[in-house]
């Protein structure tokens, strides 16, 4: 044979097997899952993946056990560009944020049409995952604000769970008469600085059918705003919430609660596992409702819950989005409602026959999740949260009056949101 | 003239008195870490009770088999231990140098060298985090336990720097002088006399470096994701839930995290100082 | 005592009478001035340098991650923002009152405690384990502890103002008791700090001083103030410098105990730079703050250091 055909021979040859062997090339891929979300219950998920796609590997990676410290942790990461991470799992609050600064790679060309890919999800997840028509990252689960109450003391005193936050008040200041009971506080909600006081200050004004941020831009109402920092405020002067509320923390209501201390509770859904617990001094006696509307308006909840995105600094963009999209699927919600306890996104797993069977009040926990919004979906959302938690912590402390709160909350939004 | 150790003459005297005094200074700084250890033997549930409770009223020692079994807790006190030990020995072994040059070779500049030395300590180091990260990357060092010491010996170098040429000043020059007529190099007289000398100054510059890296958060969170390599600052954060904060264990874990070192620290003081410096030197 | 002369005398000894290479075993004192600051210098530019030019690069930028656009050159124009920024002025002062008030509380204090340490005990461990615990004590969980003593209903502190016949109080509910927590934390916390470097000062003033005061006929308090206090002035200088520079870079301890509330009243500089950077991911208003706060510490620095010069 000539040198030219052996060479051409040896070419093909080796195109050849280099081709092959890229066919079964392995993708691995780095996962950053939440470890405070059953990162063990994700890995069987992530197997059950392995095995029906050979090619690809899975390592799951944690870092911090709060959403405030993965933040920190994936902030640093994703500043420096780095790559090592694929997949990461964020809180709902952070997909806006991560998208304007190029952390994250839409969905939109893999997912076909897109509005229709995201209206099988609970609607506000598909106001939280898209920005600029842009879905910026998929529900990995849900959750969202619920008033847990006091089942036994209501119908002791014959008392409907209550529809509107006067009814509430009143509801309380009956058992409380009644009760006599100094330990008892009527309704535990959250005043302290922290993201939850978001959604205390959030309830109220989008049950009055109002929105802080349409479009990226500030729908400032300050009438609906001073109304909705009066409610709490005079929840606590009439005594119906404790005088330091400013101190209470999301778990400080639910410990209290789980003690049998408080007759309403606004908490998320991690609570009801807590009830229901053997060291729990109100297991059974909990019933859970939609949270009440102020008068005239309509019940709104806050949304939670977790999203999958794909990082813009990953090697295996591809495989990452598959990955994703197999992660937010009705199969996998339905799996991680049964071993995880996690609310499902699809609205038709909760009423599924399984996982009924798992978890009897998720079936409970629909109507409430369906009646959640979405916080604002804008970039600046941290700066946000910051100024309106301030200002829900002030008023409650006592230290700014609502009409204060509200003139400062606007002229601090403003400055941000123009 | 005489270099023993000298217990301060105040304007107090008398063993009642001095009791009394003791029993202040042993409440002021022991008395939180009592609490901690209070609330390990007490379950949740108590802590909620009202009025209060000071000491539990059913121990129980469940939180500290939580504490070993939640989390890897001997690993992190293991990894901080190796990374504070090594960032310490670093530290006291740079800065002794370095503040033997500045207390006692005449250097032009001497005092800009020492302020640019606590320049560098005026940086928050959430600020440096970043550009940290990129060079800790660049060297193939992230998820290891270099990633971390040498930022630690950085964060305590200025004070012990500074400390050690307080102290260097403070030593007569005619001892190492004297050693060195005997035949001794200039190090050697360094790590033979001064620093003898100066073991209150190397033993205290030796515990803030120690308790600096102990401490430190943040690039311990950043730098090493590896659970492998986890540090106890980090690695009690993760007692938490998102929202739980369960003090009965984390209180447990903090006391297994403190206690013993403090404890093997003032043991070792004792030795160490006492023994150095009750000799006293001939001179 | 040997002279300088003296000591020149011994080195240019040992140069002429032996090899070359003995050199580095006893070099001139300016090449050992260089070898021994050398490793610091190494150390010092690859962890600080770098970053540090970095940062100042950063402030003179339009750098705001979550506006998606790449950074630009903006000059002093976020020095300018700061300027007219409100939450800067009130974060600063709060700094400033935070300093003022643990800086010299820290130090008298700890004073006190080293004073009280060095006391003859027949056993000395109770004594120096309390000193070093609040040191060892983790900051961050430092903050949570105090935050749960200041606790309204579950702290202790309250407790036992009940217990004594007052009201107890909401600390976190007034922005004047929050801070009044918040500096007792701190100065709990770093008094430990200044306790232990002067104690360690206290332990090398040689007994034979006091002695002969006795015999000149000094007071107790008169040998206070003129053996004990001059010869811990070095000390003392050192621990203060050390302490304030932390002081302006406070952060952990209102962090864990109230996030800068009620409103913005209890919020530190370091904090606000931490929120800029890890939270807003606005980079180059961060830097530029951590450039002032570095210029606020120098100044305050070359205070301390131009005190030392002038009393000798």
């Amino acid at each position: 044979m000539t040198l030219n055909n052996t060479i051409k021979l040896l070419l093909a040859g080796a195109a050849i097997t280099l081709s092959a062997s890229a066919a079964m090339a392995q993708t691995n891929l780095r996962v950053f899952v939440s470890s405070q979300h059953r990162p063990d219950v994700w890995r069987k998920a992530f197997d059950m993946y392995e095995a029906k796609n050979p090619n690809v590997k899975v390592t799951i990676e944690t870092g911090g056990n709060t959403s405030e410290a993965q933040a920190q942790y994936l902030n640093t990461v994703m500043t420096a560009k780095d790559s090592s991470l694929d997949v990461m799992i964020l809180d709902v609050i952070r997909p806006a944020q991560y998208a304007a600064a190029g952390w994250t790679v839409p969905f939109n060309d893999v997912l076909g049409d897109a509005g229709a890919a995201m209206k099988r999800y609970l609607p506000a997840y598909a106001e939280a995952n898209t920005v600029d028509g842009k879905v910026v990252a998929l529900p990995a689960f849900a959750d969202a604000m619920f008033l847990y109450y006091r089942k036994d003391l209501l119908e002791k005193h014959g008392i409907q769970p209550p529809q509107t936050w006067d009814e509430l008040a009143a509801a309380a200041k009956k058992v409380a008469a009644a009760e006599k009971d100094a330990n008892l506080q009527g309704l535990s909600f959250q005043g302290k600085a922290i993201e939850g006081a978001v959604c205390t200050f959030l309830l109220p004004y989008w049950s009055m059918g109002k929105q802080l941020v349409s479009d990226g831009k500030l729908s400032f109402d300050k009438d609906a705003a001073v109304k909705s920092l009066k409610l709490w405020k005079d929840f606590v002067d009439q005594g119906v919430a404790k005088k330091n509320i400013a101190e209470v923390a999301t778990d400080d209501t639910r410990k209290e609660f789980q003690a049998g201390n408080v007759l309403f509770a606004v908490n998320w859904s991690y609570a009801w596992g807590q009830f229901q617990g053997a060291e729990s001094a109100v297991k059974d006696k909990v019933g859970v409702v939609k949270l009440p509307a102020v008068q005239g308006g309509q019940p709104a909840s806050c949304l939670g819950g977790w999203e999958w995105g794909v990082s813009a600094y990953s090697n295996n963009k591809t495989e990452a989005q598959k990955l994703v999209q197999y992660l937010s699927s009705p199969e996998t919600s339905e799996f991680m409602a049964i071993n995880a306890s996690l609310l499902p996104q699809f609205p038709d797993v909760y009423t599924d026959a399984d996982v009924t069977k798992a978890v009897p009040w998720f079936a409970n926990a629909r109507p409430v999740v369906e009646t959640a919004k979405a916080r604002p979906v804008t970039p600046r959302y941290n700066e946000v949260s910051d100024i309106i938690r301030t200002t829900v912590n002030a008023v409650l402390a006592g230290q700014s009056t609502p009409e204060e709160g509200a003139t400062q909350m606007e002229g601090r939004l403003r400055r941000v949101l123009r | 003239m005489s270099h023993e150790t000298t217990t301060n003459r105040s304007l107090l005297s008398g063993k009642p008195l001095r009791i009394l005094i003791g029993f202040i200074l042993v409440v002021n700084g022991m008395f939180p870490a009592l609490w901690i250890l209070f609330t390990s033997l007490k379950t949740e549930a108590e802590l909620t009770a009202k009025p209060i409770t000071w000491l539990p009223h059913a121990p129980t020692l469940a939180n500290y088999l939580r504490a070993f079994t939640d989390q890897p807790l001997l690993l992190f006190l293991f990894n901080s231990f190796m990374v504070a030990i090594l960032s310490t020995a670093l530290t006291l072994f740079i800065s002794v140098l370095a503040a033997y040059a500045l207390a006692r070779l005449q250097i032009r500049g001497r005092d800009l060298i020492l302020s640019a030395i606590i320049a560098v300590s005026t940086f928050p180091l959430v600020t440096l985090l970043v550009p940290l990260f990129e060079i800790m990357r660049a060297l193939g060092l992230l998820n290891t336990w270099i990633a971390l010491i040498l930022p630690y010996t950085v964060l305590s170098l200025p004070v012990c720097t500074l400390i050690l040429v307080s102290f260097f000043e403070g030593i007569p020059r005619d001892l190492e002088n004297s050693a060195m007529i005997d035949g001794c190099t200039r190090l050697g007289a360094l790590f033979k006399v001064v620093v003898p000398l100066a073991a209150p100054g190397v033993f205290t510059a030796g515990i803030l470096a120690f308790v600096n890296s102990w401490d430190e958060f943040l690039l311990a969170l950043s730098f090493n994701s590896n659970p492998m390599l986890r540090t106890l600052p980090v690695g009690i954060t993760l007692y938490q839930g998102e929202f739980a904060f369960p003090w009965p264990v984390i209180s447990a874990a903090l006391v297994v995290g403190i206690v013993p070192v403090a404890v093997l620290i003032v043991i070792f003081q004792e030795r160490v100082v006492s023994g150095l410096t009750s000799g006293g030197i001939k001179g | 005592m040997a002279t300088a002369s003296e000591t020149t005398l011994v080195t240019a000894h040992n140069e002429s009478a032996t090899k070359w290479w003995t050199r580095f075993l006893d070099p001139s004192e300016r090449t050992l001035a260089l070898l021994l600051l050398l490793p610091t210098a190494l150390l010092l530019s690859l962890i600080i340098v770098y970053p540090v030019c970095r940062l100042v690069w950063t402030s003179f930028q339009n750098l705001s991650l979550t506006s998606g656009a790449p950074a630009t050159f903006a000059g002093l124009e976020n020095y300018a923002l700061m300027l007219e920024d409100p939450v800067f002025w009130e974060t600063t002062w709060n700094t400033v009152l935070i300093t003022l008030i643990t800086v010299p509380g820290a130090l008298l204090v700890g004073m006190a405690l080293a004073l009280m340490a060095n006391l003859p005990f027949k056993r000395k461990w109770p004594v120096r384990l309390s000193l070093l615990i609040p040191w060892a004590l983790p900051l961050a969980f430092a903050g949570l502890i105090f935050a749960w003593f200041f606790h309204s209903e579950y702290g202790v502190v309250n407790d036992v103002l009940r217990r004594l016949g007052f009201e107890g109080v909401i600390w976190f509910n007034s922005a004047k008791w929050a801070f009044a927590a918040i500096c007792l934390t701190i100065i709990w916390k770093t008094s430990s700090f200044m306790a232990l470097i002067i104690l360690a000062g206290l332990q090398t003033i040689p007994r034979s001083l006091y002695e002969a005061a006795e015999v000149d006929g000094a007071g107790r308090l008169r040998q206070f103030f003129e053996i004990t206090l001059p010869l811990l002035k070095p000390s003392i200088v050192v621990a203060l410098i050390f302490r304030t520079i932390t002081a302006l870079q406070t952060f952990d301890i209102p962090f864990t105990m109230t996030r800068g509330g009620p409103g913005t009243s209890t919020a530190t500089l370091a904090m606000y730079i931490h929120q800029n950077t890890v939270d807003f991911l606005d980079l180059g208003y961060g830097s530029a703050l951590a450039v002032v706060m570095f210029a606020l510490s120098m100044g305050v620095t070359a205070v301390y250091l131009r005190m030392i010069r002038a009393k000798g």
